[in-house]
């Protein structure tokens, strides 16, 4: 067989997603199979966005935060373009055209662009996302390097944060900013935060959580704009963020966490059909011929089916890494296989990549525990019922039960949704061991133990085995040796007056010696009963 | 007269002394086990002070004397009748016999029809002289042995991070200054317990770190304010372990001059560790960010106390066959030796890495020859000057060494085969209590042409032979054994052998006779392991410098690498590891798919472990009327909370089953174990034999089989007291 020509493959954005796709593209490049092109707009290679927090409060390093390494990834063959832009797609040439103005070509396209931070519609902010970069001096959104190095500077100025937005990514940036020493304020429109994830009474717990952790929690609050005061020679700098009822909010930084939009100019203006995202089929295909893909926080899975049950449930793009990650894997295993000595005809196409389940919210952060996923809009008390089965199986769909654990003094709290013994959703606050099994649990689709309260008192405090009641003679005192009670208080009515002469005697104590304080204890209340004269 | 030995059992290797009977006061009720097999017990052992287990015995050490005289010893021969029973026949016959298959074999279908299985139990004479016996007199390389079962992925770990792979690479008594300890998945104190001493000192500063899905003896020594106890489900340790060394990372609390001075390729590890932050490795694993946070901080804090020179200081980690049984076990193993090396522990006085060798000789087992890619010394037999070295010591010509064999499991899977073995030698080993997918093991047994089985009782394995062949036990042999901490001790015989049993060595002598083997094969333990020193020499294990007038002295402790001329090597690592650049190398790990598919509806996880009354595959224990008697059957652990909706309690019989197997077992209701896993311990046959339902997948690397995640479904069979 002839070898095939190598395929060319470029790959537009380096974030964390684009970075395990190259990742699994490597062997390929090394072999010639594939000529890997990778056009990235930050100047460094991609990084772990989710670790961007944590390095704007300084708890990690820019350096261990990197998913991605420019000189090996050019070692290994891959044309690494760094601090570059794509002007356009041209699909008839099969060309990009770059922001330099030269040409580069491509047999697949990859568009792994991600997604921009939103910026609210605030009197004295831009709300342009191509004025993102131009937002004015303390005012930040949390999504890139740049972006922590002003919540650095700060937190380490020990200055006061505002955080905008009570989504998951605000509320882990200000807890992150307040263990950390800030002074933080978090603003947010709900009655309570991370509204959308989490139901009435985990949210009013978690509430109560932040507010312990030493935040300013304003709830409710509906912000007009934004003050900004005289900076000595340069911009306006920020000064104030204005709320509906007059309140004024002042502060050094006010960090925007307001939500993310993905990047689909370049696949508009490529005439791709984009949606809230760039739209996909289960191929990640963004045309009909299967050129261009795209993947991670700029795709929208969805496919023309109207029937398609796994579309009708999702909305955008998930803005979480983990489904990126498996887009990445999957479709490098797709082009690694069209790149193959194999022809096409011969290769059994990948099976679709499986559905993703609603996600899973687990809070990051050091203090504070909470996790949601799935539905959880049910209450104790729903009326729910069985209903037949309404694609024809012939069962019925059992009726959704609520279980629920809620102790407000103490911070805890734990709710979950079940249809038929399995999870349909769970919120679970403070109560760390639970959340990890009822995610595990969720995750896996098992059904939960018939006696919920197993689940909930998995964070008891521990039980400790208790000897101090009677003890039956011919009970194991020592587990190493199997002597028994008896035979140790045989040997000790019998003389021995140590530990040592009592494992001779017996072996009782001489394994891993964990029982010799027993015997001890043993031979002292022999040896008082013998001065008191006590049986 | 008391002779000074050690233990039959565990790598741990427990001094003894065994005196004759009588000497020593025996518990009441200690011996009055059904059978009371101990009645007419020759010899007794007591504890013996020593650094490894400080006096100290456990229950099978107490009663190991018991089997010497046991009435299933084997005591002569047996040949499998065209009838199918086993009955006694002479030694000439035997051999014979023996020497007639092979050649049948060799004729037939080739050398490589002819294999041997060896084992971790056997002294380093025997293990040595058996891959040599392998190599030059039945000239296969079909050689292979149950370590593969046990160390084989912390062994490739070991290797590819540091370039050598001893179990502890510093003395057992190390442990006992530490101020933290994590310990992944191994049950000391059921499978070693005077091993748990070495933790108390971890145990008195808060630090001993267990990581077990089951809330096993071991675990429970966290209990108390000793520690923490950190419950995985099954198969995700990889995930604990990257999430455990990213919070090191990036908390700062990496060693980075140890790791710049000492160590290749931290910038790609650190990138890998990148994709492990806690809440994700909670999501996989079920233990909480939080306490995966506190590991790393506490590892971390350790180190820094042996610096400030505090009395508790130091941090180890020591991992055990609960992460290593695995597909993905040399890759467990190196994410502990990762972590281990970001801290900076292997190769300083004050901490380090080790695995925890499960088998009496399970180091020594590892090292001469009995692995089917390897020659003694540690050699790898496909390397020209590893050959010509030991062809030379043999006095055959390099072409005369076959080249690599297969790996344990394969070698199973070929049984009976086309192109597979045909005629099987097993040396202390039970393989069909023992192996992965045991029931496909038996299988392939009896589709063999001849098996020959050397073993001083009729386990199961040897009730499958054609021939069995009766051996000598530990008190009645001489010879050298390499404890957990790469020492090597002295065996000593304290009795006559019964009349009719035979040592392995002169079994080999005799057969290599018989086959005109070239190179010479002896009967004398001391002339084999002088043999072996020079056989060893110069490679990783070299043993040029031990000699058997040395080992009469415990105070005199032998560490390999013990070139000639040198004191050996108590602490490995402390100036260079042993690659040839003198650094450890990192290698990025990630969990990858599991060996089958796992929580489908009405499945459970089992894993597999073992009892402290019980040794392996039970072939010797439960012929101990003591032990028997105290764990006479096996019991399937599961939570109350699993077992209500099943209809299971406490004590009723339950049925667990697979694809590959059913077993039958009393179900014990215990909170001990995670609702979404069962445990079986599998030192018991036939329909109550866990490795009935384990698979047979094995590790890439270093052909580890599966033995900790099982898919099964578990149903009532009958109510306890109901008739």
């Amino acid at each position: 067989m002839n070898p095939k020509t190598p395929v060319r493959i470029a790959v537009v954005g380096f974030g964390p997603v684009a970075a395990r796709l190259i990742e699994e593209l490597l062997p390929p490049v090394r072999s010639g199979q594939v000529l890997l092109t990778v056009i990235g707009a930050e100047t460094v290679p991609a990084y772990n966005r989710v670790l961007v927090a944590d390095l704007g409060v300084g708890r990690t390093t820019a350096d261990a935060i990197g998913l991605a390494d420019a000189g090996e990834l050019r070692a290994a063959g891959v044309n690494v373009l760094l601090g570059t832009t794509v002007r356009r797609i041209d699909r008839p040439r099969r060309m990009l055209e770059l922001d330099n103005g030269t040409w580069a070509p491509y047999d697949r396209l990859v568009l792994a662009t991600g997604a921009r931070a939103v910026v609210p519609t605030l009197t004295g902010l831009n709300p342009d996302p191509a004025a993102l970069h131009l937002l004015p001096p303390g005012v930040t959104a949390l999504r890139d390097l740049g972006d922590a190095a002003r919540l650095r500077e700060a937190v380490d100025g020990g200055g006061h944060v505002i955080v905008l937005g009570g989504g998951i990514l605000g509320i882990e940036a200000a807890l992150a900013a307040a263990e950390e020493g800030a002074r933080v304020t978090l603003v947010h429109h709900g009655d309570r935060p991370l509204a959308r994830n989490i139901d009435n009474g985990g949210g009013r717990t978690l509430a109560r959580a932040l507010r312990s952790a030493g935040i300013n929690l304003i709830s409710g609050a509906r912000s007009t704009g934004v003050s900004f005061r005289p900076q000595a020679g340069g911009r306006h700098r920020f000064d104030a963020l204005e709320l509906e009822d007059g309140r004024r909010i002042g502060g050094d930084l006010l960090l925007l966490s307001c939500g993310v939009r993905p990047r689909t100019g370049l696949a508009e203006g490529a005439g791709l059909p984009v949606a809230a995202g760039i739209v996909v089929n289960h191929r990640l295909a963004a045309d009909t011929e299967g050129t261009i893909f795209a993947i991670g926080d700029c795709a929208e899975v969805r496919c023309g089916d109207s029937s398609c049950r796994s579309c009708a449930g999702a909305g955008g793009p998930a803005g979480l890494i983990g489904p990126g990650w498996r887009q990445a894997e999957w479709l490098a295993r797709h082009l690694i296989r069209e790149a193959g000595p194999q022809a096409a005809d011969d290769v059994a196409p990948l099976p679709e990549l499986a559905a993703e389940k609603p996600a899973v919210m687990l809070l990051k952060a050091r203090n504070v525990d909470m996790a949601s996923a799935g539905t959880i809009d049910a209450e104790l008390w729903d009326d729910d019922e069985a209903v037949p089965c309404t694609d024809g199986c012939g069962g019925v769909v059992p009726p959704r039960r609520v279980a629920q654990w809620a102790d407000p003094e103490h911070g805890r709290y734990a709710k979950l949704v079940t249809r038929g013994g399995l999870l349909e959703g769970l919120v679970c606050v403070g109560m760390p061991r639970t959340a990890a099994e009822l995610v595990l649990l969720y995750e896996r689709g098992s059904e939960l133990p018939a006696d919920r309260t197993a689940l909930f008192r998995l964070d008891a405090a521990e039980q400790l085995p208790d000897f101090s009641g009677p003890a039956d003679p011919d009970s194991v005192l020592c587990r190493c040796t199997g002597a028994t009670l008896g035979q140790v208080e045989a040997a000790v009515a019998g003389g021995c007056s140590s530990a040592g002469a009592v494992g001779e005697q017996t072996r009782a104590g001489t394994g891993c010696g964990g029982c010799r304080a027993r015997i001890t204890e043993l031979i002292k209340s022999r040896l008082e009963a013998a001065v008191t004269g006590a049986p | 007269m008391a002779t000074n030995t050690h233990c039959p059992y565990c790598a741990l290797q427990c001094a003894m002394r065994l005196a004759p009977a009588g000497r020593i006061a025996v518990p009441a009720g200690a011996a009055s086990g059904a059978g009371d097999s101990s009645a007419g017990t020759a010899l007794e052992a007591s504890g013996r002070d020593f650094p490894t287990n400080r006096g100290g015995l456990c229950r099978k050490g107490w009663t190991s004397p018991a089997l010497l005289n046991s009435p299933e010893r084997l005591t002569a021969p047996l040949l499998r009748g065209p009838d199918g029973v086993l009955r006694p026949i002479g030694w000439d016959e035997a051999l014979d016999r023996a020497a007639d298959a092979v050649r049948a074999a060799w004729e037939r279908h080739g050398t490589d029809a002819v294999g041997v299985f060896g084992s971790g139990g056997l002294t380093n004479e025997k293990a040595y002289q058996l891959g040599k016996f392998a190599r030059l007199a039945l000239r296969t390389p079909r050689i292979d042995y149950n370590g593969r079962f046990c160390m084989s992925s912390a062994a490739a770990a070991g290797n590819r991070a540091f370039g050598l792979d001893r179990g502890l690479p510093f003395p057992l008594a190390d442990l006992d200054h530490a101020h933290t300890v994590l310990l992944l998945g191994s049950n000391v104190a059921d499978t070693m317990p005077p091993f748990v001493a070495h933790l108390q000192g971890a145990r008195d500063a808060g630090g001993l770190i267990v990581v077990d899905p089951r809330r096993s003896a071991t675990a429970a020594l966290t209990g108390g304010g000793a520690g923490l106890h950190l419950q995985p489900t099954p198969g995700t340790d990889m995930a604990l372990l990257l999430g455990i060394a990213h919070v090191v990372v990036h908390e700062g609390l990496a060693d980075q001059d140890f790791v710049q001075r000492r160590t290749d390729g931290y910038r790609p590890l650190v990138r890998s560790l990148n994709a492990w932050w806690p809440e994700r490795v909670q999501s996989v694993t079920g233990v909480p960010a939080e306490l995966v946070r506190e590991t790393a901080r506490r590892l971390a804090e350790g180190v820094r106390s042996a610096r400030a020179g505090l009395s508790a200081g130091g941090t180890y980690i020591l991992t055990g066959r609960g992460v290593e049984q695995h597909v993905d076990g040399t890759d467990t193993a190196t994410a502990a030796i990762n972590l281990s090396l970001l801290l900076g522990l292997p190769g300083s006085s004050h901490s380090g890495y080790g695995t925890l060798t499960g088998q009496g000789n399970g180091q020594g087992g590892r090292e001469h020859g009995q692995k089917s890619d390897q020659l003694p010394g540690y050699r790898k037999i496909t390397d020209p000057a590893a050959r010509e070295h030991v062809a030379a010591v043999w006095g055959v010509a390099p072409e005369q060494l076959p080249g690599p064999g297969l790996p344990a499991v394969e070698l199973l899977k070929s049984l009976g085969r086309p192109g597979g073995v045909r005629c099987l030698f097993v040396h202390g080993s039970n393989i069909a209590v023992s192996s992965p997918d045991a029931g496909a093991v038996l299988a392939g047994l009896r589709s063999l042409d001849f098996l020959v089985v050397a073993d001083f009782v009729l386990s199961e394995t040897a009730a499958e032979a054609d021939l069995v062949l009766p051996v000598l036990q530990w008190a009645e042999e001489e010879g050298t054994m390499t404890n957990l901490e790469g020492r090597v001790i002295r065996r000593r015989r304290a009795v006559d052998p019964p009349e009719g049993a035979r040592s392995e060595l002169w079994i080999m002598r005799e057969l290599a006779a018989r086959l005109q083997a070239p190179s010479t094969f002896s009967d004398d333990p001391e002339t084999v392991f002088e043999e072996l020193r020079l056989a060893s020499a110069g490679g990783l294990a070299d043993y040029s410098g031990i000699g058997y007038a040395q080992l009469e002295h415990d105070d005199a402790p032998a560490y390999w690498p013990f070139p000639a001329g040198s004191a050996g090597t108590p602490r490995l690592f402390l100036k260079a590891f042993a690659h040839p650049d003198g650094r450890a190398k990192l290698t990025p790990v990630s969990p990858g798919v599991p060996a089958e598919q796992l929580h489908r509806a009405g499945e459970l996880i089992l894993t597999t472990g073992r009892l402290l009354e019980h040794y392996q595959s039970g072939a010797q224990t439960r012929r101990v009327a003591e032990l028997s008697s105290a764990q006479p059957e096996p019991r399937l652990q599961l939570h109350p909370a699993t077992a209500l909706p099943l209809g299971i309690g406490d004590g009723d019989m339950a049925e667990i089953s697979n694809g590959r197997g059913t077993v039958r077992a009393r179900a014990e209701l215990t909170t001990a174990v995670r609702p979404d896993t069962v445990f079986l311990p599998f030192h018991f046959p036939g329909e109550q034999s866990a490795n009935l339902l384990t698979q047979a997948a094995t590790d890439p690397v270093s052909g580890m089989p599966e033995f900790k995640t099982s898919a099964v479904r578990v149903r009532v069979l009958e109510k306890a007291g109901i008739l």
